[in-house]
């Protein structure tokens, strides 16, 4: 099959999924959220005003025309203006977009690379001391909370010894690197005793398979197998893995977002949560979901690459 | 060897990174004010500064007829942009203003050449209108609601109709003259006035509003003491001083405490006394206090977390802060924590059941317990610095934890119908779903357990305790208010039948007299006998309990050696201006940190 129309195809799955994603962002947030208005108008509410702000905000119009008022918006991506801020949406993801980008596209690189090249390295060497070492490690550092590496490295790298910024960032080249570094640092350090196992079980899982007791049989040396035969054959799951984290980096990280100050979309998401910002809200859900669906059929094209076994249908 | 290599270029190139951030920093000869702030701004249009973060940041750029003086206490109102107090007609319902002339706003595209214009009073009409605007939903109508002359009606006709139309005359709201404003009530609120030094109130130019649109929010153009060209949702707002701004002084007169303080010594000198205003955003307790302690910032209130080390004693500064200049400055908040009970539940209308509660809880000990022992035991409703207030009033239902104050709630509560707490069923205390809110819940569940009361302590995020309260689906409910302004009608409003939750009153305390002297109290002028009025609410209030009392709290604020005439406040909307940087002395400073 002809590999466009399978991306159209796939990417015509856009539709169902969007108008399922409306539907239940409007069950969910029609059911469960608080009232927005008193959450706006706060202390001060009352009842006629909250009658004004529902009106204005076309909250007391029948059901079915605010639904089809968040189809529209997800197909045309005019979602307007914040209830809460009342920035323009659009704008806001665009301004928060970069922070979160610049911090989460170098820590995603970098903990991907060294978590696969550890990985190999204890998968050569498995089953021996160093191995063993070296999983314990990452279950310790698993079993730490993501809190304690964020308060310990700020106040020991950027306070103590006064190596890195405290918190804030700067927007434009290179102004926002020594604000982001320690961030990127924490996140490879949060990444690395997951992703490490992860791959790991990967790679061994591999490693056991008769293709790689043939090639031992053939002679060939361990790098030749590590690399050409096993590292080829384990990429299929590491693919997956690896290209469904990228539409989530958009979000950054909360945590260290709000720790080192950095003004990404992850706190921005937040606080329209908290606010009951439902406008907000459906924007980063309906971007989110389209990120996601184009990435997964970014992922199957990538299968046939390096998988020749692997139909596209 | 190659790894070794690749490491060190590592590190170098981290390290000349770090070395790039030194590029982008302002001259050290201008006077920064650097400041933080705990939570993001949402824009800079005064109808909606509903919150303390973004009315300080609207009241750099902005201002209006009155503010409060820096150096008095109690609180007190002065003309900012008006030229003297209005007068008042004798009715007590028509105010007249005279403005300043001469003021001028910011320079703009919106106008005519790119040069601000001068204030008008018709400015102010507009800007009052801007918040009655249905269309716009300013959130600081409450404010004004029912209390001027044909806005409220203004404000109805055009919730109907597309477009607001703010030509259309409201009696109670007109300019007279180029200079002259006035304001006629409905019917006498004394309070009127202090809703004119909230930057809900403050002056916005026509042409700006019209040219920006929509985007108004993000082009902050008044007559205040900063420039902010525009306005990025960001983690830093940085505004250069107003070049044109007009002659306003340092005060020279005030209350003798702040003279002896020596808060006085910039008397006389032209306002305002930074070049920049630099605020950063930092959400996080621990990056702010670590800020704080490199000098970045110049003030900022101690983090529950690090007030052990900063304040071991809970009264004096650790000495290794004295030693870097750094002082420390404690006010008390104009604000209440409380325990509300909901008196629609039948229950609860059992006064003697009330103070038994109130009897078995051990103010002291959570004062220890979450404020650091900082705070003041409420007695009643309205807190310490305003009339109203009873100094050294001992309310009689006050528990303290002793064994006698346990005895007397058994007894109270043995007189309520319920020996030992038999009968009364378990009892639901809704709170927020903080740390320290969840640690009050399980608290106050302890203390009730001394004299048979079963609590069941139900966390919610804010916005769904706020919505619980308001259909009145609690049963207990902590909670806490903060002056709106200076005045203890703001606080015994709480209480008042007809404000009923939606309303200001969430507990639902219905008293006739009580309700019957807070109307008769909220017309008066203030003086002796509406401050007598107030006291007897007071009185009320404690011996009734509609609530148990929690704490009247302090800010306790740390503060660098080099920033001058800075004290904590409720009412910090344009402080600013007010701040002085002693360049020397931070040089000479910050050596030491």
């Amino acid at each position: 099959m002809n590999i466009w129309a399978y991306i159209i195809r796939r990417l015509l799955y856009v539709i169902p999924v969007l108008l399922g994603v409306c539907l239940i962002i409007f069950v969910l947030f029609n059911l469960v959220s608080p009232d927005p208005t008193l959450i706006m108008l706060g202390k001060h509410a009352s009842v006629s005003q909250m009658e004004d702000l529902r009106r204005e905000l076309g909250l007391d119009r029948p059901w079915f025309l605010q639904y089809l008022d968040v189809v529209k918006s997800a197909f045309t991506f005019d979602f307007g203006r914040s209830w809460s801020t009342k920035q323009e949406i659009i704008e806001m993801i665009k301004a928060g977009a970069i922070p979160s980008l610049t911090l989460s596209i170098p820590a995603f690189i970098i903990s991907t690379f060294l978590s696969i090249s550890i990985s190999l390295f204890v998968a050569f060497f498995r089953g021996t001391m160093l191995d063993r070492t070296i999983v314990f490690l990452c279950v310790t550092m698993m079993s730490i909370s993501s809190l304690a590496y964020i308060l310990f490295g700020q106040w020991f790298f950027a306070f103590k010894l006064g190596l890195f910024e405290i918190s804030g960032y700067e927007f434009g080249f290179p102004y926002f690197i020594p604000y982001v570094i320690l961030p990127v640092l924490i996140w490879v350090m949060l990444g690395i005793g997951p992703d490490v196992r992860f791959y790991r079980t990967i790679i061994l899982d591999e490693i056991y398979q008769d293709y790689v007791r043939t090639a031992r049989a053939k002679g060939l040396s361990e790098n030749m197998i590590m690399f050409k035969h096993v590292l080829k054959n384990a990429m299929i799951p590491i693919i997956t893995y690896v290209i469904i984290q990228i539409p989530f980096l958009i979000l950054g990280a909360l945590l260290l977002e709000t720790f080192f100050s950095i003004p990404g979309l992850g706190g921005i998401v937040l606080s329209a949560i908290n606010s009951s910002d439902f406008p907000v809200v459906k924007a980063m859900t309906i971007l989110i979901s389209v990120a996601y669906i184009i990435f997964s059929v970014l992922t199957d094209v990538m299968y046939t690459l390096v998988d020749p076994r692997v139909r596209l249908k | 060897m190659k790894k070794i290599k690749i490491f060190q270029t590592l590190i170098i190139g981290l390290l000349l990174a770090t070395v790039v951030s030194c590029t982008k920093k302002t001259a050290s000869n201008e006077s920064v004010l650097n400041l933080a702030v705990s939570s993001k701004v949402k824009g800079m249009d005064p109808i909606y500064s509903n919150d303390r973060y973004s009315s300080n940041e609207v009241a750099r750029v902005y201002e209006g007829l009155l503010e409060y003086h820096y150096l008095k206490r109690p609180y007190t109102l002065k003309p900012n942009l008006a030229e003297s107090m209005p007068t008042v007609s004798a009715d007590g319902l028509t105010y007249t203003f005279q403005i300043k002339k001469g003021v001028m706003f910011h320079d703009d595209a919106a106008f005519t050449n790119g040069k601000g214009r001068e204030l008008v009073a018709e400015d102010f009409v507009y800007s009052i209108k801007r918040l009655a605007d249905p269309k716009l939903q300013g959130l600081g109508y409450w404010l004004l609601d029912g209390k001027i002359v044909g806005l409220d009606e203004w404000r109805a006709k055009y919730a109907e109709l597309p477009k607001a139309d703010y030509s259309d005359e409201v009696e109670g709201l007109k300019a007279t003259g180029k200079y002259t404003l006035q304001f006629k009530l409905k019917k006498s609120f004394p309070q009127f006035l202090y809703s004119l030094a909230m930057p809900f109130t403050f002056a916005v130019a026509k042409e700006v509003v019209e040219k920006y649109g929509e985007e108004f929010l993000n082009h902050p153009v008044g007559t205040g003491p900063f420039v902010l060209p525009r306005f990025e949702q960001s983690n830093r707002i940085t505004y250069t001083k107003n070049k044109n701004f007009r002659e306003k002084k340092y005060p020279c007169d005030g209350s003798p405490e702040l003279k002896a303080q020596g808060y006085m010594a910039d008397c006389g000198k032209t306002l305002p006394l930074v070049d920049k205003i630099v605020v950063n955003i930092i959400v996080e307790s621990q990056p702010r206090w670590l800020n704080f302690q490199k000098g970045k910032v110049e003030y900022i209130s101690v983090p529950k977390d690090n007030f052990e080390a900063a304040i071991p004693d809970a009264k004096n500064l650790d000495p290794k802060f004295v030693e870097k200049g750094v002082r420390l400055s404690v006010t008390p908040s104009l604000d209440v924590t409380y325990t509300a009970y909901n008196h629609d539940k039948k229950l609860f209308n059992n006064t003697k059941l009330r103070q038994a509660m109130s009897l078995a809880y051990n103010v002291d000990e959570s004062n220890k317990l979450f404020y650091n022992n900082t705070a003041m035991p409420a007695q009643s409703v309205v807190p310490p610095g305003i009339a109203g207030h009873i100094p050294n009033y001992k309310n009689p239902y006050r528990g303290t934890g002793t064994p006698a104050n346990i005895a007397a709630a058994k007894k109270l509560l043995a007189e309520a119908g319920y020996p030992n707490g038999e009968g009364l069923p378990e009892i639901s205390y809704d709170c927020p779903s903080s740390t320290t809110s969840r640690q009050t819940g399980e608290f106050f569940k302890k203390q009730m357990a001394q004299i048979g009361i079963k609590i069941n302590v139900i966390t919610n995020p804010w916005p769904e305790l706020q919505k619980k309260i308001t259909n009145r689906n609690v049963d207990l409910y902590g909670i806490a208010w903060g002056a709106d302004y200076p005045d203890a009608e703001n606080f015994l409003q709480l209480l008042y039948g007809p404000n009923r939750s939606p309303g200001a009153n969430g507990s639902g305390y219905n008293n006739p007299e009580f309700n019957k002297l807070f109307a008769s109290a909220a017309t008066m002028q203030d003086s002796p006998e509406r401050t007598a009025l107030y006291e007897k609410m007071y009185r009320i209030a404690a011996e009734e309990m509609p609530w148990i009392y929690g704490v009247h709290r302090q800010s306790y604020t740390v503060v660098n050696g080099w920033l001058k005439n800075y004290m904590s406040t409720d009412f910090e909307a344009g402080q600013g201006s007010y701040l002085r940087v002693d360049l020397d002395q931070k040089k000479k400073l910050l050596e030491k940190f």
